[in-house]
């Protein structure tokens, strides 16, 4: 298959990747008070982990420089700082001294998170307009 | 013979630049589709191809013109805005790719130009 818009697959893998982010905001969002999990605890707050990925170029029209290099979300990993305590006698989830143990989620953490990764995925769009836009330039050579 | 109508020095060159503002739209989209990746270097064209297409062009060299690779290279000169070691700032890698944009629509002009000025001395008429 001819490349015919520059630079796609890396953008699509990118707005793959922050669409996974936002659904995982969105999972911490939706738990942020979320005093029992399956395993009994309170919910951990999940973080996604980017990471490169080289591109494979065609032979020809790639040479020595470097390669343009792609993104992918490599693991989710829970965050480990430790959970909130609140006081709340008569919680079901409360201890001897009526201290629940709440989910490590900030939501003021989370909603930076989820624009940072809106703008970033909005900045990619542009780039497949922008591509798209040269595509059809190119291809309308000599047409006038 | 029909291969001298495609010589000229700028119409080569301007081919160059295009197949130059191309990668560099690529590169322009790693480095977007990078933009929250921790330790990515940001990446552009070559500054040494500047160099060689002036010099190839100010010696009137079809054939130098013809031998130029556009190439990648990492941005030394970006520095990390943060501590994350990413060296991508979103509004610049933005405006670069707008004025690539532009860049490319000019070079496309500029080769439909010489395409059409070949055809009307071609076939005696303005089209």
């Amino acid at each position: 298959m001819i490349d015919f818009i520059p630079g796609i697959s890396g953008t699509a893998a990118a707005l793959n990747a922050e669409r996974i982010r936002m659904e995982v905001v969105s999972q911490n969002i939706a738990n942020a008070s979320t005093t029992r999990g399956p395993n009994g605890l309170p919910y951990q707050r999940q973080q996604v982990v980017f990471e490169t990925v080289l591109q494979q170029r065609l032979s020809g029209s790639g040479s020595a420089g470097v390669s343009p290099q792609s993104v992918k979300v490599a693991r989710v990993l829970p965050d480990t700082r430790p959970a909130r305590t609140t006081f709340i006698p008569g919680h079901p989830d409360a201890d001897a001294n009526g201290m629940v143990k709440m989910p490590n989620v900030n939501i003021h953490e989370e909603m930076a998170d989820l624009i940072t990764s809106s703008r970033t995925y909005e900045a990619n769009l542009a780039v497949i307009k922008n591509a798209r836009q040269m595509a059809l330039q190119t291809l309308a050579i000599s047409k006038h | 013979m029909i291969e001298a109508l495609f010589a000229q020095t700028n119409y080569v060159a301007s081919k160059k630049l295009l197949d130059a503002t191309v990668l560099r739209h690529e590169a322009i989209a790693a480095n977007i589709a990078n933009a929250e990746t921790p330790n990515y270097k940001r990446v552009d064209l070559a500054p040494t191809f500047a160099a060689e297409l002036s010099r190839a062009i100010a010696d009137k060299s079809v054939s130098q013109v013809a031998n130029l690779r556009p190439q990648l290279a990492v941005d030394g000169s970006a520095t990390a805005a943060n501590r994350d070691g990413n060296t991508v700032q979103l509004e610049s890698e933005l405006l670069r790719m707008q004025q690539n944009t532009m860049a490319h629509a000019l070079e496309v002009q500029f080769i439909s130009g010489s395409l059409s000025k070949l055809r009307s001395a071609i076939t005696g008429r303005l089209t």
